[in-house]
């Protein structure tokens, strides 16, 4: 089977699409899916916002992830939901694309993403240009056919020594292959920033778990990420170490602060504030 | 409006903004921020952080600056051919970059200098007058 346009492609139809400056879309996230993360829903609007960025710019260049000044998470998505996207571009040129969006579900607002930034890199470095355009087309016509979406599996994160109610560290082995490699890109297969994303709320997860302990009837869960700062690609087979860290000894009102290092070198930085919810 | 006409007072007036905007990029405490320190050598900072400065500081002054303004600032009115050939500054743009950057010492200026090596001589005091530029330009547009 052919993974492009398959294995971590999130825009099924773009149903309106005003050059340079907004697009909607929509995504069927399959059924037979065992979950649909909120980072794969950060992805898709900004799957969308590429494709208006690289029509923009008659394919001369692709935005890549980069910036994320805010991300609110509103709510879950089930499997078998519908997304519908929107984008609204703040600026777009041949060096990069501000932008914001939101995807919904049956009119609820289950993510918004404020104040992006993707700079564009060469097109053809990713993918072939021609096939782009005309996967635009199809998906301005009749759209992509679902269902081609069949899940990731989530890489396991080796926990490495912490401290207790306040930091968590833990290596991310990046998969050598994997079906969205493909994808992303076809011509550089690069580690998307929101499967590291996805593995960095994790591990605020467990830190925060750890941090109020078994016997609360409440469970952490993310509420808003900010400041996401992508400053190196990520290649198939690197080994990753991610860092969370609350501000204070258990306190999980402030914001936690997650890092990732490439042999010592900081690849990104975010904070994630959690809020707690009832079991 | 040339560069000579920036008033140290104009400077200290956005300042304030400008390191808190700084700060908040580069993920250090705002007294590190300090007016003539080297964004790369001293704060560390990456490409990606001068995209998040401008990015940040567009939204707090409500200023546009296009990408690669500090370095087309700095030519002015002088030809590219002239600033700069094959990525190396010529004597003349070496000139008008030490004029442009005048906060900057002497000896930090490479000779030759490469283009792409610009960036490493940039301090807040830089984006300082990018704003203020942005500003005038936004002012003399309205």
């Amino acid at each position: 089977m052919d993974d492009h346009f398959a294995a971590f492609s999130f825009v099924d139809r773009i149903t309106a699409l005003e050059s340079g400056v907004r697009a909607r879309g929509m995504f069927a996230v399959p059924r037979d899916l065992d979950a649909f993360p909120a980072c794969l829903v950060a992805e898709a609007v900004g799957q969308l916002a590429a494709w208006v960025a690289m029509d923009k710019i008659a394919f001369r260049g692709r935005p890549v992830a980069a910036l994320a000044t805010e991300t609110i998470f509103d709510g879950d998505v089930a499997p078998g939901s519908r997304l519908d996207l929107a984008v609204e571009v703040e600026s777009c040129d041949d060096e990069a694309i501000a932008y914001g969006g939101t995807a919904h579900v049956a009119g609820v607002q289950v993510i918004e993403l404020k104040h992006c930034l993707g700079p564009m890199l060469p097109v053809q470095e990713f993918d072939a240009p021609e096939v782009l355009r005309e996967r635009l087309r199809l998906l301005r016509a009749e759209g992509a056919p679902g269902g081609r979406f069949h899940g990731v599996v989530t890489p396991t994160l080796d926990v490495l020594e912490g401290e207790p109610g306040r930091s968590a560290r833990a290596m991310l082995q990046v998969p050598t292959a994997a079906p969205f490699f493909a994808d992303h890109f076809p011509r550089r297969p690069v580690f998307p920033a929101t499967l590291l994303l996805d593995s960095q709320i994790r591990l605020a997860l467990d830190l925060a778990r750890a941090a109020i302990g078994s016997a609360t009837r409440a469970v952490p869960v993310p509420l808003r990420m900010t400041n996401v700062k992508m400053r190196s690609f990520i290649a198939p087979g690197q080994a990753v170490v991610l860092g969370a860290e609350l501000a204070a000894l258990n306190d999980l009102d402030s914001a936690v602060r997650l890092s990732a290092a490439i042999d010592g070198r900081t690849v990104a930085t975010a904070r994630l504030n959690l809020a707690m919810r009832e079991k | 409006m040339a560069d000579t006409e920036i008033t140290k007072q104009e400077i200290q007036a956005v300042f304030p903004k400008v390191a808190e905007t700084m700060a908040d990029a580069l993920g250090c405490d705002v007294d590190q921020v300090k007016l003539d320190v080297s964004l790369i050598e001293g704060l560390d900072a990456e490409s990606i952080d001068f995209l998040d400065m401008v990015f940040r500081l567009e939204r707090a002054f409500k200023i546009k600056i296009p990408r690669g303004r500090i370095i087309e600032n700095a030519r002015g009115d002088m030809p590219e051919s002239e600033f700069e050939q094959k990525g190396v500054l010529t004597q003349g743009g070496l000139a008008q970059l030490k004029r442009y950057l005048s906060e900057i010492p002497e000896e930090r200026f490479g000779n030759p200098m490469k283009v792409a090596d610009i960036p490493r001589l940039f301090t807040p005091e830089t984006f300082c007058k990018l704003v203020i530029h942005a500003q005038r330009e936004a002012a003399a547009a309205s």
